[in-house]
């Protein structure tokens, strides 16, 4: 038998919090990659041609559903990104690695919340 | 009580692929994974075939995949895992038959770091000497039995077996804080090549499959510390 490892059987792998983090961290790295690309993609094509393709990215992209998940993409990636820069600098806090996967959710979910809460009261009012 | 076994079964002589068996059999909550591989192997199918030696958790031969994640049979209780048991055999190795894995690439790896004692030094009259404060630094990673839980629950060992994996640092490791070794330099020149310590992306799964309790990702970050600034503290 090969030694290779199928995606299925991986992620079957009962790593737990932290391997599910890293594992977001890279799905959302390449989200962000995909919003900025469409991003760019729209202004150059409001710009050079001004076509309905431009309107129609900027629509989907402007919409609260869409506001919503990239938020949620980005301060998840901001916030583990820096949980993972920290630990890299002081490796002996390397011990607390469950806690410090805590201490992240518990600063994202009142960052995130308010995010929310701002999207939607200035979707509501037609802001 | 009643113990349902899913057992990972290839016997490369004729199958072309692996398929699971199912064993019933009768379990103390206190029985380990071993005993019950054992039971099975001596009384309902002697073709069973997995690597066992010690049974007491310290030569490291029957690391496996149990419920999905990396352990030691013999430390594995039924009552930890309930009464639905998966055996499976470790991730990114190649199977030779049932539970055993060609451990070569793995020690291969190991291999590369240089794990002995190296100092070229006229030895001194008595032993050389050490303080407990020196001693203390890299107690953690003497307690290594190289059993391979921790390297094959690594994704990055997964995607490519070059990658000289947590066992291989975690060796290192005990000789580069080691006061009275002298080839620290070399060993952290070769875990900054291509296939060192930088494919680690602190995963954690590493730390949680080692059956000895060491810290092996804060081994991997202080090699690292070490490699970013040149110090060894
Ligand atoms: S049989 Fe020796 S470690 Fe389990």
């Amino acid at each position: 038998m090969n030694r290779r490892v199928s995606l299925k059987e991986g992620l079957k792998y009962q790593g737990g919090g932290p391997m599910l983090s890293w594992l977001l961290h890279r799905i959302s790295g390449l989200a962000i990659l995909l919003f900025v690309g469409l991003h760019v993609i729209s202004s150059f094509f409001m710009q050079q041609t001004g076509s309905d393709l431009a309107t129609n990215l900027n629509i989907i992209y402007e919409s609260w559903i869409f506001q919503i998940l990239v938020t949620f993409i980005v301060i998840f990636h901001a916030l583990n990104g820096l949980r993972i820069a920290i630990l890299d600098i002081w490796p002996r806090f390397l011990v607390y690695q469950r806690e410090a996967l805590w201490l992240q959710w518990f600063i994202f979910i009142p960052i995130y919340g308010l995010t929310i809460f701002i999207l939607i009261q200035r979707n509501l009012s037609g802001g | 009580m009643q113990v349902t076994l899913k057992i990972f079964r290839f016997n490369p002589e004729t199958d072309k692929k692996p398929s699971y068996k199912t064993y019933q059999v009768e379990a103390q909550p206190t029985d380990r994974v071993l005993d019950l591989l054992e039971y099975i192997k001596s009384t309902i199918d002697g073709t069973l075939s997995f690597r066992r030696s010690c049974a007491h958790g310290i030569c490291g031969s029957d690391a496996m995949r149990i419920n999905g994640r990396n352990r030691l049979a013999c430390k594995a209780l039924v009552k930890d895992l309930g009464n639905r048991i998966t055996v499976e055999p470790l991730l990114g190795m190649r199977v030779l038959k049932d539970m055993i894995v060609d451990m070569e690439p793995f020690f291969e790896n190991y291999r590369q770091v240089m794990p002995y004692f190296i100092n070229d030094e006229p030895p001194p009259a008595r032993e050389r000497l050490q303080s407990i404060e020196e001693r203390e630094r890299f107690d953690d990673t003497t307690k290594c039995i190289l059993c391979a839980a921790c390297t094959t629950s690594c994704p990055s060992f997964w995607a490519n077996e070059k990658y000289v994996g947590p066992a291989a640092i975690v060796n290192a490791h005990r000789f580069i804080f080691d006061s009275r070794d002298r080839a620290g330099k070399e060993r952290l020149d070769i875990l900054n090549g291509q296939f060192g310590v930088y494919r680690c992306h602190t995963i954690f799964n590493c730390t949680d499959a080692c059956p000895r309790e060491i810290q092996v990702t804060k081994a991997i970050g202080e090699v690292k510390a070490a490699i970013a600034t040149g110090k060894l503290d």
